[in-house]
């Protein structure tokens, strides 16, 4: 592996650096901020973080510089920045680092990108879990109003940026963000249905920008060392930058890994992870959050950039990589993941709810080894009719561990379904009918 | 939408069509005839896109879209039956059947489900789900209202409703994914308008109502399209009854004035009609003071001799007449004609008399026309609704839900002038929605308006050109306004000077302006007085002539604007014409085939004070109930016993029929055909929905027989006549059909107006009469519409007296502190006139220092109140009165019933 320079990480891996502002300000924290606003044009700025090729770090991995850029420039009336920091997806867990150890890292891309946008109000929507990151940011905000970094006319300049944190209250989906925008608003949280966007109809219906912690993050040291440098790493022009991957499951080194994009997840599962944790083979991972379809060791030398991953079968998504060792069951594992799934779907669209409800109870059928064998054909149809028919993407997520599970480990779940048609004639139960 | 938007072409299966920019996919294809199926989308609500049953494709978009959100493009092309269409659908349907339990057999949706209509069109009729079905524990909604929740497929529709169209925000989704369900905040039992709008727009049966849960199979109903008869909104309603049993009464959507919306009163007070209490048969009084039950003919001929007999000994006059306004046009011009006509009289008078007719005479006085010169689509399209003293939600609660629509939907600027307290609550209150609310002093509302016309006049808010054309009718005005000083406005109606500027601004800038004017104002002393004055107020503003703009009178009885129109009033021949004006007496002469009476009319105050007098012998009362309707100290009993003969027609037998010789038993508005006119001036068909119960008859039917055996024979054939004969009458009357036009300001009338009419009395009305200050101590009783009653004719419907069965005083939270009660608590109330023991319930809304009452249940503290009358135009005013209130016993009732259960 070549060697490479963490960006998000560096200051925090310092022993001594404690996320405070002034260890943040001795690293040349703020820097950035005292440097664009008021003379740099926004519109310069927006243009900056489009050519550095920075892409959402939440899931989706939309163009930042593109999604800012879709705010109107000549709105008269509020517009807002909202930070997701509900990170929920299971496998993940970067963001709560970057917010507990170095806060002031994502102030400061808050204030800049706020500029940016001509936005002057901020929400950290964060997970109601996180009540340590909430803390931190809290102390850290009220920190930065007193050095001036934010409030009113910040440094002179002008600019006025507010930011508050706001916790969630446990729902995975309000990391969506339509949902979150529903939450942040007071109601119940569930997703809208687009168009229209959050960039003209977000937040009390005023142009909004949705970015996740990470990608925030990144904005001040795109100002400080331009838009080439963060465009020269990883896989220019499209898959650009760091990404700090989340790393668990069976291996000997679980935890956060900033590493280029163009990294392969050999590179991370085995050479920073340290390998598997026992002598067994590696036999599955989940390139991407619980959201990302399952890969096989054919794929570990894929790079870990979005059109890499995409090009692979499945998605780099929030950057949660979960390593899983010869000998696990994989019904049992995508049953796992469709219990949570079932029990965060919001319950909007009918598809994702009753369908979710209904992969579940097929899966743990099979899993007690009383599975038919029309429950595979079941299986299929109904993530058919779930993919791409409901209002958000939770739809498209619930659906694939079932369904990469079925690609990849099939006989599985067909050995499951043989052991319970071989025990059929030993229990006594009312038959039921199948269709066939 | 403005009639100049652009048209957009798209091509549905097949079928290109044009539709206005802006439509959504799923009304296009309605339009061209393809109904694309669907569960949550409603043409009420905002798009929810969560049933995604309507996804249909369309070309150049990958994925399919739900066509309930999506809106038409130009050159779209939209497909929804190819096969993966279909495929989509269905797997809707298997997915909504999975959790959806089998009980159609018992469900009162069965029959007219959407669920099982398209599952019936697109589902295999086996199910591949053979797991569990999800169950909930049933919950208690409250008495009216029942949820099913297994049988819930979360479309939101309810919740959606609830929140966007009544404002009430009463119904939430509870839990999440499967176990979604609809309840009210934190599982409480319901408490909200009960306007049943979520049973009626609920696409299963997951919402019913307990009135007729399992009573009925929907295929059994037989339907009729008649007119609600609780208030002067005119909703259309379908009743629905299974042989002559009354189930179910809903209205369909896009039906009537009212679009399908209901209140409580029309949705659950159905029963009223047919009550055991019904007089069935008709009553004549024995010797011994009973009643007899006998045959028409014998009580026909006993009131035919009775009033022929005193018409010939004391003359025509001493015979008077009062007529319920829940009656149809034809009944009430029937009986002004039988009284002129037959008896020969003109002291007639009717339940308009209560309130209506102070509005009324000001639009006549001012604008030439009595009716409102806009209608509900005006409020719709208006930029700024001003309503003045109305509590509209409660009086008339469909024209509130205009004034909802107009604020939510399309951003109209709301000004209240109310006595009550913007409280949010899941009961709606529309002051909630004000711009600016501003918050009169209970029975205050003389000073507000003078405060409001003083306002526009000092702010330079009179329109110019009315400064130009009218400058004696300013100046006149500014004088007058110069003299009330803004201390003695805020004294009087609690409001300061900027608050009432900034609300005449709002109102004066606005393009199109409505005044909604309430009974606070019209059964006020003065009242017609006010009405004026606000009319001044759009004459000055220039809102008067401007299209879109009006002020209009809410009606409180279901025909109170027909009584006025068919002449059933003291003042007025049918028209309605002044009783001088000889272009209507030669008509009438003419139609009526006799000359039209000469004796002097009486109104209600003046027909009860010759009865007492002895001037008038006997008395007709259709419908009415002075006694009840009336203060103790109205002397109305005195008045009536001292009568030689009354007659009274009646649906029950009230404290005033009681009192009768002879009664007649009466049909309800269900069981007869005929007309009413709405609050905004629609004439609308009633229909009979169910048999008269006994030998009840409809009103009319017994004037004519009476006229026959009086020898003055006026005889119909049926209804219709009588209407057509109405029309020539009253030349146009009643285009019966969708919203008419609504009639213009007549310019010769304000004119003379503005030079010389309004000198009459102007000085009288821009003055502030010095109000009786309340004694130390007294809390202000006022007895007030409950939003759940109308009149006392509601308390007979056993769904409404599940919601509200008793009159309890209403009283702020605040003001319970300071008088050291607890809801549920006794409280003695105490004046010179006597006093009452009731029991408490806090409201929030209810302003500080006054107390509520609903006048439903107003026997218990009748006694505290005394009757004033207007002196001009005899509305009797008595709804206000000072008391103290003592603790009576600290017994919480509500605690006790509830350990009794």
């Amino acid at each position: 592996m070549k060697t490479f320079e963490k960006i998000l990480l560096t200051n925090m891996e310092r022993p001594e650096y404690t996320g405070s502002l002034a260890d943040y300000e001795g690293t040349g924290g703020y820097k950035a901020l005292k440097t664009v606003l008021g003379k740099t044009p926004p519109n310069d700025l927006i243009e900056m973080v489009k050519k550095s090729g920075l892409r959402g770090r939440g899931g989706a991995g939309f163009p930042t510089g593109v999604k800012w850029g879709f705010i109107p420039k000549d709105h008269p009336g509020p517009k807002y920045l909202c930070c997701n920091a509900d990170e929920s997806e299971p496998g993940t867990f970067k963001d709560r680092q970057l917010m507990e150890r170095d806060p002031h890292q994502i102030l400061e891309g808050i204030a800049i990108s706020c500029y940016a946008i001509g936005a002057q109000t901020a929400y950290i929507y964060i997970r109601g879990e996180f009540r340590l990151a909430a803390k931190i940011l809290e102390r850290a905000i009220a920190e930065a109003y007193r050095a001036g970094h934010l409030g009113a006319d910040i440094h002179g300049s002008g600019v006025t940026v507010n930011v508050s944190v706001h916790a969630g209250a446990g729902a995975y989906i309000c990391g969506e963000e339509t949902a979150l925008l529903e939450s942040l608003e007071g109601k119940r949280g569930k997703p809208r249905t687009k168009p229209p966007f959050p960039a003209t109809h977000g937040l009390y219906q005023k142009p909004t920008v949705v970015n996740n912690v990470e990608t925030l993050a990144n904005v001040p040291h795109i100002v400080n060392r331009g838009a080439d440098w963060f465009a020269s790493i990883g896989v220019p022009p499209k898959s650009t930058g760091t990404r700090v991957f989340c790393l668990s499951g069976h291996v000997k080194r679980p935890g956060n890994y900033e590493l280029p994009v163009n990294a392969t997840f050999r590179d991370l599962i085995f050479e920073l992870g340290g390998g598997m944790r026992s002598d067994k083979p590696l036999k599955a991972f989940i390139p991407g959050g619980a959201s990302a379809p399952f890969l096989t060791p054919d794929h570990v030398d894929v790079q870990m950039d979005f059109e890499s991953v995409a090009m692979a079968g499945s998605m780099s998504g929030s950057g949660g990589i979960t390593v899983m060792e010869e000998g696990t069951s994989m019904v049992w594992a995508a049953l796992r993941l469709m219990e949570f799934f079932y029990h965060e779907s919001c319950g909007k669209c009918t598809p994702c709810r009753e369908g979710s409800s209904w992969i579940v109870q097929i899966l743990q059928r099979i899993m007690n080894k009383q599975g038919r064998p029309d429950d595979l054909r079941t299986l299929t149809e109904i993530c058919e009719n779930i993919g791409g028919r409901t209002v958000c993407a939770f739809g498209d997520a619930e659906i694939a561990p079932v369904q990469s599970t079925l690609k990849y480990w099939r006989n599985e779940y067909e050995a499951l379904i043989e052991e319970a048609e071989a025990l059929k004639g030993s229990r006594k139960e009312i038959p039921v009918l199948s269709l066939a | 939408m403005s009639n100049t938007s652009t048209m957009v072409t798209l091509t549905i299966d097949g079928i290109r069509t044009e539709v206005p920019e802006g439509t959504l996919v799923i009304e296009a294809a309605r339009q061209v005839g393809i109904m694309v199926p669907h569960f949550c989308y409603h043409p009420k609500l905002e798009p929810d896109a969560n049933c995604r049953m309507c996804l249909v494709e369309i070309e150049k978009i990958p994925k399919l879209q739900t066509s309930c959100s999506t809106r038409v493009a130009e050159g779209m092309v939209v497909r929804s039956s190819v096969p993966h269409v279909e495929s989509a659908r269905k797997s809707v349907l298997e997915l909504l059947l999975g959790n959806h339990p089998l009980d159609c057999p018992v469900c009162d949706q069965g029959g007219r489900c959407d669920l099982q209509d398209f599952s019936h069109e697109y589902t295999p009729t086996v199910s591949r789900f053979k797991e569990l079905k999800r169950v909930f524990p049933k919950q208690y909604l409250g008495p009216v209202i029942e949820t099913q929740m297994n049988r819930c497929v979360s479309c939101m529709r309810c919740v959606r409703y609830c929140d966007e169209v009544m404002d009430a925000q009463a119904l939430a989704a509870e839990g999440r994914g499967t176990i979604t369900q609809i309840t009210h905040w934190a599982g409480n039992e319901l408490e909200c308008d009960m306007c049943g709008g979520c049973i009626q727009i609920c696409p299963v049966g997951a919402i019913t109502s307990r009135l007729s849960m399992y009573d009925y199979r929907p295929w059994m109903l037989k339907r009729t399209e008649t007119i609600c008869s609780y208030c002067g909104d005119g909703c259309q309603i379908t009743v629905q009854r299974k042989d002559d049993q009354l189930i179910e009464v809903n209205s369909a959507l896009g039906a009537g004035r009212n679009n399908g919306d209901l209140c409580v009163r029309g949705y659950f007070g159905y029963h009223a009609a047919e009550h055991p209490d019904r007089v069935q048969q008709p009553l004549v009084r024995q010797a011994d003071g009973s009643f007899a039950e006998v045959t028409w003919e014998e009580a026909l001929d006993r009131v035919a001799r009775q009033f022929t007999r005193i018409k010939a000994t004391h003359g025509s006059d001493a015979i008077g007449g009062l007529i319920t306004t829940r009656c149809t046009n034809e009944d009430l011009y029937l009986f002004q004609k039988f009284m002129r006509v037959v008896i020969g009289t003109n002291q007639i008078d009717s339940g308009a008399r209560y309130g209506h007719i102070n509005g009324v005479r000001a639009l006549r006085r001012v604008q030439g026309t009595h009716r409102w010169t806009i209608r509900y689509e005006d409020l719709a399209q208006a930029d700024a609704i001003m309503l003045v003293g109305t509590n509209v939600n409660e009086s008339n609660p469909i024209t509130a839900l205009h004034v909802k629509q107009a604020v939510k939907r399309k951003g109209a600027q709301l000004v209240t002038l109310e006595s009550l307290l913007p409280v949010r609550s899941t009961v709606s209150n529309i002051t909630t929605l004000s711009k600016h609310h501003l918050e009169v002093k209970s029975g205050q509302f003389s000073a507000a308006i003078l405060g409001l016309v003083k306002a526009v006049v000092e702010s330079n808010l009179v329109q110019e050109d009315v400064a130009r054309e009218a400058p004696e009718f300013v100046q006149t005005i500014r004088t007058n306004v110069a003299k009330v000083s803004w201390d003695a406005i805020r004294e009087q109606s609690g409001l300061s000077q900027t608050d009432v500027e900034t609300a005449a601004r709002t109102y004066s800038q606005a393009e199109r302006a409505v005044v909604l004017v309430g009974r606070e104002v019209l059964r006020s002393l003065g009242g017609e007085g006010l009405v004026t004055n606000l009319m001044d107020l759009q004459i000055l503003t220039g809102h008067l002539r401007r299209s879109g703009s009006g002020l209009g009178c809410l009606a409180e009885g279901s025909n109170d604007q027909g009584a006025v129109e068919m002449g059933a009033v003291a003042e007025y021949f049918p028209g309605p014409a002044g009783l001088h004006d000889e272009e209507s007496q030669k008509t009438l002469t003419r139609t009526w085939g006799q000359a039209v009476p000469a004796g002097a009319p009486a109104t209600l105050p003046e027909v009860l004070t010759r009865a007492r007098t002895g001037d008038i012998k006997s008395l007709f009362i259709v419908g009415d109930n002075p006694v009840e309707s009336l203060p103790g100290d109205a002397g109305v009993t005195e008045a009536l016993d001292a009568l030689e003969f009354l007659v009274c027609q009646d649906l029950f037998l009230t404290e005033t029929a009681k009192r009768a010789h002879v009664v007649f038993p009466a049909c309800s508005a269900m069981e007869k055909d005929g007309t009413f006119t709405n609050t905004e001036g629609h004439v609308q068909s009633v229909r009979q929905a169910t048999e008269p119960l006994g030998e009840s008859r409809p009103d009319w039917e017994m004037f004519s027989a009476l006229s026959v055996l009086m020898d003055h024979p006026i005889e119909y054939n049926e209804v219709k006549e009588i209407f057509k004969e109405i029309r020539g009458v009253i030349p146009g009357y009643g285009l019966l059909g969708p919203a008419s036009t609504p009639p213009k300001v007549d310019e010769k009338t304000v004119a003379q107006y503005v030079t010389s009419g309004f000198k009459e009395d102007v000085d009288q009305r821009y003055t502030l009469d010095a109000s009786p200050a309340a004694p130390e101590g007294a809390l202000t009783l006022r007895l007030v519409q409950s939003l759940y009653h109308s009149g006392k004719y509601s308390t007979r419907a056993k769904g409404l007296m599940e919601i509200e069965g008793e009159g309890r005083l209403h009283v702020n939270a605040r003001e319970a502190g300071r008088l050291g009660i607890e809801e549920g608590q006794t409280v003695r109330l105490a004046n010179d006139g006597g006093q009452a023991t009731v029991s408490v319930k806090l409201n929030d809304r209810v302003p500080d220092a006054v107390a509520w009452f609903p006048e439903h249940f107003d026997e218990p503290v009748r006694a505290l109140f005394s009757l004033k009358v207007d002196p001009h135009t005899h509305v009797p005013v008595w709804k206000t009165a000072h008391v103290t209130v003592t603790k009576w016993s600290s017994t919480n009732r509500s605690i006790e019933e509830r350990s009794r259960v």
